[in-house]
């Protein structure tokens, strides 16, 4: 998928894959051996975890440590507590995801103040500013994400039909840059859809504001979730009530492929490809440590998957074979590939 | 009901309403700026008595635009409470249009940004597209983020903007793009969301909003350059944006280099021209690839190429800057500014070599007492300076001495009897003559 955002300022995107190290670079990080700390909203995704590996690999390859990582909890304070706590230790760098938006700018802006570079996963908080409050941000193409999944859903949509937006009621860059999204290229190419919402605040109540969309508007065609978590939340709700929904979703975490690959609701996924955002995340850090002038945005674009590829878009995603249970359930279904 | 209340109250004794009015407003933007908070404070600067001051903060903690805040230093006795302005009183809606992106966000009422969005867009679409756009988000913003309903909006718009004569009255727009012309843009934008609006070129607001959050924060005389397809600059002097007579100040794309035009030598279309020759004649191997790759060169692969490298792009990237450091110095050199910001796409891309090239005609051709603290930098703030700045306008037009005192009694700039008399015009002429049809509806 090409990009179809653009930054937090507006930015073109830099790709990821023009951020890279030459062989002189490599080998003076490698004799500086940095220090990084990574602070993530929480650890225990897939994402996260594949993010981390991405990071993790591509610092160990240049003799940088990752001496701390950070779970938040999705907690605003501790987020700003790590930061304020990072700002006095030994590290070089910190590569953090900001979890609400100007509530922790200011933790952020001192750090770099402290004399740390610091990375961004996803956005800056308004009011950041590249070069003098964080070196640089490296995020999905978020926007694109939303269009994807709004094409992909449109298909399953009749003509004057309805669709749901299962949205993300905190204020998230990357959530609303999806949504966004979504809503103009329905409004663009598919006129005659009417589109309703429900926010959900916590993860929990995703599955009842789904059903809620479903009362308020009864030939509601289809869902587009914000992402993967609460669109299974959606499915298991919509599933105990009897209903069977074309959703689709931004990720492809592990029950969501389980989903498809059982040829369930999820029809079809806008995914990040999180490995190879924690890898470009890395290399901005360590140019930024050597004092090369990075972007202000680097971006990775998403990629499709469908219930048909979902084994192939796993490998890719992941860095890893689909587990058992998605490729029996492919074989079950008579989609899975030799 | 304010404006009543004020007239009967007997302490202060205002000789007129419009007295109360004057006072009220220079009370406000004494608390509003900082520059008096406590009574005492607001006593000496006012130059207004006790009495008065009191009257007046009371009605304006009842009209919502003021708040009791912290205890402030004591000089001697008691702590003084501080007043505070009330920044979410309401909320500004503000919009930066370029020719291929729209930025939008939401500031509050000091102007201060709290969210952002930006997206490509094509000018060349239609107004009717884009207006729809910008209703479209701009409704979703709100909505979203729970802000307080609006109080103005401001546009940066590419292109000058005339001087509007009266106040509230919405300016012919975008007079250089010929497919806009007789759009009711303002106005119909205005009517949408009924408020009113203002209206500042791109530069200019960008200008402003590097004056107030970017590079030039804090300074009184800097000069921006937004190097796009188009080359314009704007120019704040002595802490004032310079508008010019016709609003039009700052057109130094429109310098002549030989006999070219600075913008047909130095804009992002021309770097991109070049680019394409020397990828067709292979003197740049890295975008002959990229051509052969994608099927099109833009001046960030240009970018892109010279930080990698390619002699070519660096050498042009080079050129371009001198060439725009060459129309800057005569404007350095009468102006005296302490900085230089260098914005929009071709700056963004341009690297170090354009900078460099900039840097190097600015002080060959600068006196050196004028060069001699003069700064000149790549901006920080990309497009977020216009929506900065577009903030700004409406926080300077809104508070404005002459305009607040036309509101103030009322407690919100909605109900200024003459913004009232203006939606009421608007209404009726709206109705009268429906808007042309300019470019497909997006919903």
């Amino acid at each position: 998928m090409s990009i179809a955002g653009l930054g937090p300022h507006g930015e073109r995107a830099v790709p990821a894959d023009q951020i890279q190290l030459t062989a002189i670079d490599t080998i003076e990080a490698q004799a500086r051996r940095f220090t990084v700390a990574v602070v993530l909203h929480t650890t225990s995704s897939d994402w996260s975890k594949q993010e981390l590996a991405g990071i993790a690999a591509t610092l160990g390859l240049h003799s940088a440590a990752l001496v701390e990582v950070v779970d938040c909890n999705f907690d605003v304070d501790q987020q700003i507590a790590a930061l304020t706590r990072l700002a006095e230790e030994p590290v070089d760098a910190v590569i953090s995801i900001p979890i609400g938006n100007a509530r922790v700018a200011e933790a952020h802006r001192k750090l770099t103040q402290s004399g740390r570079k610091l990375v961004l996963l996803d956005n800056a908080p308004t009011g950041m500013l590249p070069g003098t409050d964080y070196a640089s941000v490296v995020s999905t193409d978020n926007f694109g994400l939303g269009q994807s999944c709004a094409a992909m859903l449109s298909k399953h949509i009749p003509s004057g039909g309805a669709a749901g937006i299962l949205g993300y009621g905190i204020d998230f860059f990357a959530t609303h840059e999806r949504e966004i999204a979504f809503r103009k290229w329905m409004g663009i190419n598919r006129p005659d859809v009417t589109l309703v919402r429900e926010r959900f605040s916590e993860l929990d109540s995703a599955g009842t504001a789904a059903l809620e969309m479903l009362r308020s508007t009864p030939g509601l065609a289809g869902i587009f979730a914000v992402w993967d978590v609460p669109a299974m939340k959606a499915v298991r709700a919509l599933a105990q009530q009897g209903y069977d929904i074309p959703i689709t979703t931004v990720d492809l975490g592990n029950e969501v492929a389980i989903e498809m690959a059982r040829h369930g609701m999820i029809k079809g996924v806008g995914a990040q490809m999180p490995y190879d955002q924690g890898s470009a995340a890395a290399r901005v850090t360590l140019a930024a440590l050597l004092g090369l002038a990075v972007p202000p945005w680097v971006a990775l674009g998403g990629r499709e998957v469908t219930p048909f590829d979902v084994i192939e878009a796993y490998q890719v995603i992941w860095h890893q074979p689909a587990p058992r249970i998605i490729i029996e359930s492919l074989r079950d279904m008579g989609g899975a590939q030799n | 009901m304010a404006e009543e209340k004020t007239a009967l109250r007997s302490v202060g004794r205002p000789r007129s309403v419009d007295a109360a009015q004057a006072s009220l407003a220079l009370l406000l933007n004494l608390v509003r700026t900082e520059t008096a908070t406590t009574r005492q404070e607001l006593e000496r600067s006012s130059e207004l008595g006790r009495a008065v001051v009191a009257d007046r903060l009371a009605t304006m903690i009842e009209l919502g635009l003021l708040k009791e805040g912290e205890l402030g230093q004591a000089t001697g006795g008691r702590a003084p409470r501080q007043m505070r302005f009330r920044q979410d009183a309401g909320s500004l809606l503000v919009s930066a249009i370029d020719q291929s992106s729209i930025a939008l966000g939401i500031a509050d009422l000091n102007g201060q940004l709290l969210v952002e969005h930006h997206e490509a867009a094509q000018l060349n679409e239609g107004p009717e597209v884009i207006l729809d756009r910008l209703a479209t988000i701009f409704d979703w913003l709100l909505e979203e983020t729970e802000k307080p309903a609006p109080w103005g909006i401001g546009l940066a718009l590419p292109g000058p903007i005339e001087k509007s004569p009266t106040e509230f009255e919405a300016v012919p727009v975008l007079q250089s793009l010929q497919s806009w012309h007789g759009f009711p843009f303002l106005e119909r934008l205005s009517m949408r969301f009924g408020v009113p609006i203002f209206a500042r070129s791109g530069v200019q607001t960008m200008t402003m909003g590097e004056a107030k959050a970017g590079g030039g924060r804090g300074l009184s005389d800097i000069i921006y350059v937004k190097l796009g397809r188009s080359i314009s600059a704007g120019l704040i002097s002595e802490g004032q944006l310079h508008r010019g007579a016709q609003g039009a100040a700052g057109m130094i794309g429109h310098s002549r280099v030989g006999d070219d035009l600075l913008e047909a030598l130095a804009g992002a279309d021309a770097i991109a021209r070049d680019g394409m020759a020397a990828a067709a004649d292979g003197r740049s191997p890295y975008l002959a690839q990229t051509l052969s790759r994608r099927g099109e060169l833009s001046v960030v692969d240009i970018g892109h190429a010279a930080q990698l490298g390619d002699l070519f792009c660096v050498d042009l990237l080079g050129r371009c800057g001198r060439f725009v450091g060459e129309a800057l110095a005569p404007l350095t050199n009468l102006i005296n500014p302490a900085l230089i910001v260098i914005g929009g796409v071709v700056a963004e891309s341009g690297g170090d070599s354009l900078l460099a090239g900039i840097r190097e005609a600015v002080y060959r051709q600068s006196h050196p007492m004028v060069s001699r603290d003069l700064q000149i930098m790549r901006s920080q703030m990309g497009a977020s300076s216009g929506l900065v700045g577009a903030a700004q306008v409406v926080v300077e037009e809104l508070f404005a001495p002459p305009m607040l005192q036309g509101w103030i009694g009322q407690g919100s700039p909605l109900r200024h009897p003459e913004f009232q008399k203006s939606l009421e015009r608007l209404t009726e002429t709206l109705a009268a003559k429906p808007a042309p049809q300019a470019g497909r509806v997006a919903p």
